[in-house]
């Protein structure tokens, strides 16, 4: 199993990335909560190279963050979140963040 | 497109649609800031949060060529010639004018053929022949 369990805190790493990548910008250095789990699958950075047999498996995660959090300017209500996947090595213990 | 000097008139009108007037020349500089590289190598799907204009909303249906489009990378995916993270980063390498200036099923299928070819399993001119047989075709037909 992972490394993280539905309902821990995370914070997405805002790493360096050459050419592909899935994990946006906006979510990058945010801290969210882990809502469910997914099975291991072959990380994106190496799938989207066609790098399948010899690619790194991780677990991942659906990452729940509140809008108003990710957006400065957000109009919306303050209920309202936004869900997004992330593989492991993408996330951190929330509150672990280099200052 | 070829690009005879008057289809590099066409093309220059075409493109200068597609940028603003008033813009860094970016006309293979010699040196640029280690932030301007960061920008030009942002992987482009990644669109959350940029700025834009409101668009107006049409309910557009799907056309033929698109379902088929469709369906094909979905066949060469299922044979494991490929899969859809590799057709998302191809789409990326596109480069920005490409990019945004073709449907979405069209950079799906551009994309399709240059992994297609990257993998030997079809040749350019191989592919140039038969879309000049088919445009032959459709032609003769229209008389």
């Amino acid at each position: 199993m992972g490394r993280y369990k539905i309902g821990d805190r995370v914070t997405v790493r805002d790493a360096t990335t050459l050419f592909h990548t899935r994990t946006q910008g906006y979510a990058r250095g945010s801290t969210g909560t882990v809502v469910d789990t997914r099975p291991e699958w072959i990380v994106p950075e190496d799938e989207a190279f066609g790098i399948l047999e010899n690619g790194r498996h991780e677990p991942f995660y659906v990452v729940r963050f509140n809008q108003k959090e990710l957006w400065p300017d957000y109009t919306g209500f303050d209920v309202d979140t936004l869900e997004s996947e992330f593989s492991e090595s993408w996330l951190m213990p929330a509150g672990k963040e280099r200052k | 497109m070829g690009s005879t000097p008057t289809q590099y008139d066409t093309l220059q009108r075409q493109v200068s649609n597609l940028n603003p007037v008033d813009r860094l020349l970016l006309d293979s500089p010699y040196t640029i800031s280690n932030e301007l590289y960061s920008v030009l190598r942002h992987v482009l799907h990644d669109v959350g949060g940029q700025p834009d204009t409101p668009v107006p909303f049409t309910e557009k249906g799907e056309e033929p060529w698109e379902m088929n489009t469709y369906v094909t990378c979905e066949c060469l995916g299922w044979r494991g010639v490929w899969n859809s993270e590799e057709r998302r980063r191809r789409e990326n390498d596109l480069g920005m004018t490409q990019y945004f200036g073709l449907p979405y099923y069209a950079r799906w299928i551009t994309v399709a053929t240059k992994s297609l070819i990257d993998q030997g399993l079809i040749t350019t001119d191989e592919l140039g022949k038969k879309i000049d047989e088919v445009r032959d075709r459709l032609t003769k037909r229209k008389k």
